[in-house]
């Protein structure tokens, strides 16, 4: 079982530009490739080498993933859903990388996305089609009353008919001036919210003063484009709506028909963001006429696989150089390798920054702390059994990622730390169980010092690491000034202060801490600026490392938040709980709310709980144990396959 | 008036700091909280997917509203009709940590958390560490509850 950072070595290969291809190809089924970016190599500036330049045929696999995505976006919108659970039950399919390409090509995916694509904007089309359709019945309606012809109205030899509308509020005076005349009809069609719909049979002799008193009432003329009467017209359009549904409806079968394809199309683009992959991995390389250069980076474990796929691919025309990657090299990609328990961890070390090539993997050192806070933060024996058994029973029966499985797991070894901390504190759900070690709500004070210990404990814990490391590197005087002065000053300063605070150190070992922590102490300030050339330079920095006993003093108190946080979430638990008991005495409806407030405010708190605990545990991680020391800031190992979004591939 | 005090000045100013716990707290919170809601539900129109994730940056300003209950119900415990005014003014000076603590932190938390809400809508893969620049404040809030819980019960009348 290996934890730590995956040791590398660097290769230099030359190879012929025509077996470039053939070598991406199967360098891409090995996947534990990290190419340098040889654009940035300063070194090979002068070499008179040119960028190796792929864009066409980038743009032209652009263009296909965009296309299948889409196909896949579409069809996905007709598919019918298994049930949340059955299809996590199931998960997604999984393939082995080699069967992908075999897999993908004999898919003609690109019929089927022409069919689904086609499908889709005809159906776009016939959506557009029914709404032109429906706002031109919407235009006839109003006239619907008018049983005549359209056309029939330009008939009449002696009168003139008019369509149009009247503002609502003026049908009084309209229909009083109109009254003054003698051979003309007037009707109201159908009213809307502000207007009239009118029709008017005016005699022509009239013709003259009605179009007078209309236009003082800001008639406004209709004109109707059809000429058969309007309920066949409306009629006719409805019938064209009724097709076009039946058409979009058939277009939906046809599309549901296509959701089989839907795995298809998701392991083609699968295999198309590969390729892509491997097309773009060859902008890192360099290139003469006839030779590729090519550096990158590989776990050196692995180097015997490596030669052998670069043997085979390559018909031993090539030049392979392999070395242990420098120490120092800051070009050198970080992989992390961890057990089972500290990889459930290791997003949280990938939040902060990976670790250079030269320091150590802290994940491992993290998680038990990080665990341990999280449930001393929790603290409920109720609350942490439905975590475990909520995240054992997805464990057990989804079907999950590797990555899906670590982020349960994260979370199933929490769960054990909150049953041990409801256990200490006696507390399920904030009611006090029978045993109790500790009573949180009453000792809080002893729960405040047992947190400032645990810092203590968690702060020395990463100093011991800084130290470790530099004596690891051969660095054993940097050990003692950075982290044996440190451990000297406060070690003495603590026992100084329990003294001064308590009876409960003898006097003698009182004399003894005050005596090593003032050896820390100007430990510290001869030794803290020791990177400046001048000796004022010296004095002050080390003053200023002197300064910073400061901030340890903040650090222990930030341990408080181990106290704090368990304490308020047991309060808010047990406020939930009086708040239930209140509403259990007023008989059976208040029974029924009372299980519903419970469940709905523990259920909250519960979630509110993790949270804080999540986040604290972070923060103490980051800033109080990596501060003494973790730099991070390496670069994350690249493969070369991409990483799968839809299928699940070995 | 004086009489009036010297009976139930007591009762009353302790009654005061509670509500004042709860009251300030609760107003930074409600400000916080209701700030990171109105950018969240901007980021909702193009991104509802990203609705878990804004939600726990939204729930961040909210915790100095209950730590600042959770002490108004221990300073509620401790009341008595005919406690003096000095263990009253006891009370109420307990309270005022987490009272003005909380009402100040939780309004900052909200705004760091509405910069965590951009950040979320720009870049996801990093929004965890929004979150985690928001809890560094409520630290402060953390504080401030530790010593209105020492406070209350340090001294026994």
């Amino acid at each position: 079982m290996q934890m730590a950072i995956v040791k590398m070595s660097k290769f230099n290969l030359l190879v012929f530009n025509s077996d470039r291809e053939n070598l991406l190809h199967e360098l891409q089924k090995f996947n534990y490739v990290h190419f340098l970016d040889l654009k940035e190599d300063e070194s090979l500036e002068d070499y008179d080498l040119n960028i190796v330049e792929v864009p066409e045929s980038i743009v032209a696999v652009d263009e296909k993933i965009a296309k299948v995505r889409s196909a896949i976006n579409t069809l996905s919108k007709y598919q019918k859903k298994e049930t949340g659970l059955k299809a996590m039950q199931e998960g997604g399919e999984t393939i082995e990388f080699t069967e992908l390409e075999a897999k993908a090509s004999k898919i003609d995916y690109e019929t089927i996305c022409g069919q689904v694509l086609e499908l889709n904007s005809k159906m776009d089309e016939l959506g557009q089609e029914i709404a032109k359709t429906n706002a031109e019945i919407s235009e006839l309606n109003p006239w619907v009353k008018l049983e005549t012809p359209i056309k029939d109205l330009e008939l009449f030899k002696q009168v003139e008919a008019l369509l149009g509308t009247i503002p609502k509020k003026l049908r009084q005076n309209v229909e009083n001036d109109l009254s003054t005349t003698e051979y003309t009809y007037f009707e109201v069609l159908s009213e809307d919210k502000d207007n009239l719909n009118v029709l008017l049979l005016i005699h022509r002799d009239e013709l003259e003063k009605v179009r007078d008193i209309l236009r003082s009432y800001s008639f406004s003329n209709t004109k109707i484009n059809i000429e058969g009467d309007i309920a066949t017209e409306i009629a006719k359009f409805e019938e064209e709506i009724n097709q076009l549904k039946e058409m979009i409806f058939q277009n939906k079968g046809r599309l549901e028909n296509l959701t089989e394809e839907l795995s298809s199309l998701q392991i083609v683009y699968e295999y198309l963001m590969n390729v892509k992959l491997k097309l773009s991995a060859s902008e890192n390389f360099l290139k003469t006429d006839n030779i590729n250069v090519i550096e990158g980076y590989i776990p050196t474990d692995m180097r015997e696989e490596f030669t052998q796929v670069v043997k085979d691919s390559l018909n031993n025309l090539y030049y392979l150089e392999l070395e242990e990657a420098d120490k120092d090299d800051e070009n050198v990609p970080i992989l992390l390798k961890n057990s089972k328990f500290s990889r459930s961890f290791q997003s949280i070390t990938q939040m902060y920054a990976l670790p250079n090539y030269n320091e150590i993997d802290p994940t491992p050192l993290l998680a038990p702390f990080y665990s341990f806070f999280f449930g001393m933060m929790v603290a409920d024996l109720g609350y942490g059994l439905l975590l475990f058994m909520a995240t054992a029973f997805v464990l057990r029966v989804f079907n999950l990622t590797e990555e899906q499985k670590d982020t349960i797991r994260f979370f199933y070894y929490h769960s054990i730390f909150t049953i041990l901390w409801g256990l200490i504190y006696g507390s399920f759900f904030s009611f006090t169980l029978p045993i109790q070690i500790l009573d949180s709500a009453t000792q809080y004070n002893q729960v405040l010092i047992i947190s400032i210990v645990f810092g203590i404990i968690h702060i020395y814990f990463g100093l011991g690491v800084n130290g470790y490391m530099s004596l690891r590197d051969g660095r054993p005087l940097d050990a003692l000034f950075d982290v044996g002065f440190w451990y000297m000053a406060l070690t003495g300063g603590i026992i100084l202060l329990l003294s001064a605070a308590t009876s409960l150190i003898p006097e003698g070992v009182a004399t003894v801490s005050k005596y090593v922590m003032i050896v820390g102490m100007v430990g510290i300030v001869l030794t803290g600026g020791r990177s400046s050339s001048n000796i004022g330079g010296r004095l002050a920095g080390g003053l200023y490392e002197l300064y910073g006993i400061s901030s340890y003093v903040g650090d222990f108190v930030s341990y408080s938040r181990l106290m704090a946080l368990g304490l308020s979430g047991g309060f808010i638990a047990s406020a939930i709980n009086d708040m239930v008991f209140m509403l259990f005495d007023l008989g059976i409806i208040g029974i029924i709310f009372g299980v519903i407030i419970f469940i709905i405010g523990q259920s909250f708190n519960l979630f509110l709980s993790l949270l804080s605990a999540y986040v604290h545990s972070i923060r103490l991680a980051y800033v109080e144990f990596f501060g003494k020391f973790y730099e991070g800031g390496g670069k994350a190992f690249k493969f070369l396959r991409s990483k799968p979004k839809y299928i699940s591939i070995k | 008036m004086a009489d009036f005090m010297l009976n139930y000045g007591g009762v009353v100013m302790g009654a005061f700091g509670a509500a004042l716990a709860v009251l300030l707290s609760g107003i930074g919170s409600a400000r916080g909280v209701g700030m990171v809601g109105e950018s969240s539900t901007a980021l909702m129109i193009e991104q509802p997917e990203k609705f878990g994730k804004s939600l726990v940056l939204q729930l961040l300003p909210g915790t100095q509203g209950l730590y600042g209950f959770v002490i108004a119900l221990l300073a509620l415990g401790q009341l008595t009709a005919n406690m003096s005014l000095s263990q009253g003014m006891f009370i109420f000076m307990s309270c005022l940590p987490i009272a003005i603590g909380g009402w100040t932190s939780a309004v900052f938390q909200g705004r760091v958390a509405v910069s965590g809400v951009n950040l979320l809508a720009k870049n996801d893969e990093q929004a965890t560490k929004g979150i985690i620049y928001a809890v560094m404040v409520e630290t402060y809030a953390l504080l401030a509850f530790v010593i209105s819980l020492i406070l209350l019960n340090a001294v026994s009348f």
